[in-house]
């Protein structure tokens, strides 16, 4: 286990008594999470397990972003060289560790409360896609005036993963299919209202509060929500943030298939020349239809809110290799090749006006056999659902109900 | 159960070791931060294991789900989503896990508004859309899905919308004509208008035809005269009518120039927009019930109440404006026939819905029986799983058994319906008859045997089960008294025996075609595999039907030669009947079984829904009587069918988990026990919250 702390490694590891930290330490790609970063990070989890001193786990980023996401660059890359299967690699690291970390505290598994672990993630910048899959699962997430949520994928041909259509399906009402469904960016404020964040420190703070987190050496819980309390404050949820206006995403978002969905907006917007309903129209009109429709009407309503967090990700598994291996819709391979991202989700940043061609471009050319198929085993020889950590020593079936 | 009397010392230590473990246990107090114990050592405290970890899942539950569900899964599971996702659904968080029922601690008042409440919630997400204006089967199955799925969280929701949609939305299409269609179905299916049914009355529930109300007409004005004549008159149990209906259908004698002209339907306004009861419209409350309090039932008294000649339900019988009665049809029995036919949604939906009740209960009670230990066979053995002692098993199973032959036979019922052709009427209301007696029978049976199988923990509403009796009692009483249908079961099958043997035709329809053959003959050594075939399970129940059937006809014959009347004949002939009825369901079911099946190819999920299927019929085999009383098996028979049921239950007790899992009921719609109960009955559950969340334990 990597324990050095020089300044060329990817992730930091510090220790104090029974505390880690983990610093994802890549800013110049905004900490992207690239492989050896995610198998990094898996090792590194799995190791605390097996280390009866650890009680508690802080995550956080260096320099301005906590994570931007996985890193797209390289699995473009892999796609361009027809290597899809390596780029399923990519992502069956990923979401293990997902997995691993939204199951890490549950004391009812281990048996004994003494291996509780707690994972503090200090969400102070950009937090979008990998980057959420490595922090929302965590019992603590810690949002600050730095924040900025979004789970953008389906404007990259892709749809929400690392366990999102676990944990959007679970917000308030129907916010999860607005954030995941328009990509829609929060700040802090609002990542705190809807739950996906559980304190909100202001940054100046936040080396107080990790000395203070080290300070107290505990897995308790209560101890240590009461010790983040000590130095969270409420924010201000601006005015113009869609969060006040839940009963018109309820209104919009709760509808059966996009076309519906589609359509509610469009009626809203009529109505209210509000700033984040323009903003969502925008969103799913430029959006990859095929992504529309696998977030919506397959991940977010017909089974990531009927499912536990293993069966999500491995239904998640499954679509994205389909979506890599590209037979059915080639959107994401299509927005890779026309160097559509260049470096992680910095394109939505500084690249707004790249206009993907979608393929199929109209809801009405997909059938819904099309999207069916996302959702079936691959028939490739060697290729294999995603296999959970076998931490439990348990069948997959067991694990994946927990 | 079994209770070990050995060795008393052994077990005075054992319980000795227990109490230290429980003393010594930390986190006790939850808040406590000194982390005391050091000691990883074995709890003899009881740890809740999730029956995942222990239970082998062998075939595909999802495949199997879309077998039981059969239709519209993604819209079931859109609605289930919908009800989660909203506060009104009472979502309760309780051991880490969200679940949904309504509050029924709330007065029955409160409960009424919440039913509305919830329908305007549901109205505004397009949930109805199409259940009045959209034609073709497929639109029909999208409805009856939602039903389904509204009814697993709520009986009064559904009975309330059922009542709305399937009664009054369905005496407007079926009833009525173009000029009513226009201008009531669109208001109907957005609740611009508020439906209720007036059909029964104090005095008149399953005998319609014998209802009091009566109405007349003024051709002065051309308006219809509605009267309650008397007490026995006043329209009773009608859903709606106590606090939100605007409007009803109403049932009435209709009698034209003094003469009577038999039963017919009108439309008539009872409350204004705002709410306020109509003039010459009296409204009473039923008062609160033992179950379906979101409900509001009510009474009415019609003072001579004046309604439009327009408002005649007229798609059998008319009345021109000068006042002459004009129908195409002249036997009054035969146009009150054409008449109610169509209404037959309201015991298909009852059938559905009392087979996802009995689902309910199982998948809770089979779950807790996976989970929930009691009494150890030896001394400092472990405790015994309650679904490992074989009496729990034969408890529980055949249960499990009969409600997926159920779940075939509803949906079969439900394609018949939605695809039903004018032809198929009478088909229909006889098997719709014999479904919703035999699934609403098996259903409280069901719910009482779970709720014991639960102990305690199924006393408390919040496990649902318990309450679910009071909730679904009703159904063997609404839509037609369960005991007069079977009467009228047999009726019909007597008139199809009349009808074949005077004009010397084959029996067709109804599954009576094993009429036309000659009577099976069963093998007289009943082996297992004999058992377990598919072509002796029909035989012997062919059999049965047929030699009741015979007997029935003889017997009713007989009386009629003793100078009695055709009725008073049936009536007499009540035990064979009841038999009969009986026999003619089971036998339908497990038509339906058996067809599913075939429409397998192979593999696992055929394999295990050959031992569901013969656990069905080997159970019904043991339980009704009638297979001794009539000789159609020998003792020595129903012992070898005895040990066959003991056999069928430890094999399917393996596959009991998957089972209740292929039921697609999302984890929030069950309940407390079917899961962590230790964790969601410890201290720091009453506590609610320990601070963070995650969204791990936020399911």
């Amino acid at each position: 286990m990597a324990s050095t702390s020089a300044q060329d490694e990817l992730i930091l590891v510090e220790k104090a008594g029974g505390v880690r930290k983990f610093i994802l330490n890549r800013p110049r790609q905004l900490n992207a999470l690239s492989r050896k970063m995610i198998s990094q990070l898996l090792q590194l989890f799995l190791a605390c397990m097996d280390d009866h001193m650890v009680k508690l786990v802080i995550v956080k980023g260096n320099g301005r972003a906590f994570s931007a996401g996985g890193d797209a660059a390289s699995v473009a890359h892999d796609i361009i060289k027809g290597n899809w299967t390596s780029s399923a690699a990519f992502f069956h690291n990923c979401f293990s560790l997902t997995y691993l970390l939204a199951t890490y505290s549950k004391p009812q598994v281990t048996q004994s409360a003494m291996l509780l672990i707690l994972i503090v993630s200090i969400l102070n910048g950009i937090v979008m896609g990998g980057g959420a899959g490595v922090s929302i699962h965590g019992r603590f997430r810690v949002a600050t005036e730095n924040s900025v949520f979004a789970m953008p994928e389906t404007a990259l041909g892709l749809f929400p993963d690392v366990g999102a259509s676990y944990f959007l399906s679970r917000l308030p009402g129907f916010f999860g299919e607005y954030v995941g469904l328009t990509g829609t960016r929060l700040d802090g404020a609002e990542m705190l209202a809807c739950g996906l964040a559980t304190h909100f420190v202001s940054s100046e703070k936040l080396p107080a509060l990790e000395e203070a987190l080290c300070r107290a050496n505990s897995s308790d819980p209560a101890l240590i929500s009461a010790i983040i309390n000590g130095f969270s404050q409420q924010p201000y949820l601006k005015d113009e943030s869609a969060f006040h206006q839940l009963d018109v995403i309820d209104r919009c978002f709760s509808k059966r298939t996009i076309g519906g969905i589609l359509l509610a907006v469009e009626k809203e917007a009529v109505k209210c020349s509000d700033e984040w309903i323009s903003a969502a129209l925008k969103s799913l009109r430029t959006a990859s239809p095929m992504s529309l429709k696998l977030s919506l009407r397959s991940v977010l309503i017909r089974e990531g809110r009927l499912q536990g967090i293993g069966q999500c990700v491995v239904r998640e598994y499954r679509m994205i290799c389909n979506v890599l291996k590209g037979e059915i819709s080639k959107d994401f391979v299509e927005a890779k090749s026309s160097v559509f991202i260049l470096q992680g989700c910095r394109s939505i940043f500084f690249d707004k006006d790249k206009n993907p061609k979608w393929n199929p471009s109209k809801f009405n050319q997909i059938s819904e056999s099309m999207v069916d198929r996302h959702f079936l085993k691959l028939d490739d020889e060697g290729w294999e659902d995603l296999k959970l950590p076998p931490r439990f020593n348990l069948p997959a079936h067991a694990i994946a109900k927990l | 159960m079994a209770s070990s009397s050995s060795s008393s010392v052994d077990q005075v230590s054992r319980r000795t070791q227990i109490l230290t473990n429980h003393l010594n246990q930390s986190g006790f107090a939850p808040y406590s931060s000194s982390s005391s114990s050091t000691s990883l050592e074995f709890s003899a405290c009881i740890n809740f294991s999730p029956p995942e970890l222990s239970e082998r899942i062998e075939f595909d539950t999802k495949e199997m789900r879309k077998l039981l569900d059969a239709h519209n899964l993604e819209d079931r599971d859109w609605l289930y989503g919908l009800m989660r996702q909203s506060n009104l659904f009472n979502p309760r968080k309780l051991g880490g896990r969200v679940f949904v029922w309504p509050d029924y601690n709330q007065s029955m008042e409160q409960q009424r508004e919440m039913t509305m409440k919830r329908i305007g919630y549901m109205i505004d997400r397009g949930v109805f859309e199409g259940w009045l204006t959209a034609q073709g089967p497929e639109a029909k199955l999208r409805k009856l899905a939602l039903m389904e799925v509204i009814g697993i969280f709520d009986h009064s929701l559904s009975v309330k919308l059922g009542v709305h949609f399937m009664l009054w939305g369905g005496a407007i299409q079926f009833f009525g004509t173009k000029r009513h269609h226009d201008k009531w179905l669109r208001a109907t299916e957005n609740y611009a208008v508020k439906g209720c049914f007036a059909m029964s009355e104090l005095g008149h529930g399953s005998n319609v035809r014998g209802i009091e109300t009566v109405t007349t007409y003024d051709s002065k004005t051309e308006e219809f005269v509605i009267n309650t004549p008397c007490e026995s008159a006043q329209k009773y149990w009608i859903g709606g009518a106590a606090n939100h209906a605007t409007h009803t259908v109403v049932f009435s004698q209709l009698n034209i120039n003094g003469k009577n002209q038999g039963v017919h339907a009108f439309i008539a306004q009872i409350r204004d927009l705002d709410g306020n009861i109509c003039p010459n419209i009296r409204i009473a409350d039923c008062g609160h019930k033992i179950g379906l309090n979101g409900v509001d039932n009510g009474r009415i008294w019609f003072d001579n109440a004046r309604i439009p000649r327009e408002n005649l339900l007229n798609s059998v019988a008319d009345v021109s404006p000068d006042g002459q009665y004009l129908s195409s049809i002249k036997d009054p029995d035969q146009r009150f026939a054409a008449f109610l036919a169509p209404l037959t949604s309201g015991r298909v939906n009852i059938t559905v819905n009392a087979v996802y009740s009995a689902k309910i209960s199982l998948a809770i009670a089979i779950r807790y029986a996976l989970t929930r230990r009691a009494f150890s066979v030896a001394p400092n053995e472990p405790e015994m799983l309650l679904l490992d002692y074989p009496s729990h098993q034969r408890r529980l199973l055949p249960l499990l058994a009969k409600t997926y032959a159920m779940s075939f036979a509803a949906n079969y019922l439900k394609f018949l319906y939605v695809n039903r052709t004018p032809e198929l009427n009478k088909a229909i209301h006889v098997v719709s008859s014999a479904f919703k007696a035999a699934t609403t029978w098996h259903n409280m049976k069901t719910l009482q045997e779970c709720r014991e199988a639960c102990g305690g923990q199924g006393l408390k509403t919040e496990n649902r089960i318990g309450h679910m009796k009071a909730e679904y009692d009703v159904q063997s009483t609404f839509e037609g008294d369960n005991n007069v249908l079977m009467q009228q079961i047999s009726k019909a099958l007597f008139g199809e025996y009349i009808a074949a043997k005077k004009g010397n035709k084959l029996f067709k329809g109804l599954g009576l075609e094993h009429l036309n053959k000659s009577c099976p003959v069963t093998a007289s050594q009943l082996t297992s595999s004999t058992l377990r075939c598919s072509q002796f399970q029909t035989d012997v129940f062919c059999l049965r039907e047929r030699d009741l059937l015979n007997r029935f006809v003889a017997e009713v014959s007989e009386h009629q030669a003793q100078g009695k009347n055709k009725e008073y004949a049936f009536i007499l002939s009540y035990q064979i009947a009841q038999d009969l009825g009986r026999a003619f369901s089971d036998r339908a079911i497990l038509q339906t079984f058996t067809e599913a099946e075939r429409a397998l190819t192979g593999g696992p999920l055929k394999e295990i829904l050959g031992h569901v299927r013969s656990m069905y019929a080997l159970i019904t085999l043991e339980e009704d009587s009638s297979f001794l009383r009539y000789g159609y098996l020998s003792t020595d028979h129903v012992a070898a069918v005895r040990k066959e049921v003991t056999k069928l239950c430890s094999e399917l007790r393996s596959h009991a988990l998957a089972l209740v899992d292929s039921f697609g009921i999302p984890d929030a719609f069950l309940s407390p026990i079917a899961f962590n109960w230790l964790e969601s009955n410890s201290w720091s559950s009453v506590q609610q919250q320990l601070g963070g969340t995650t969204f791990a334990s936020a399911i």
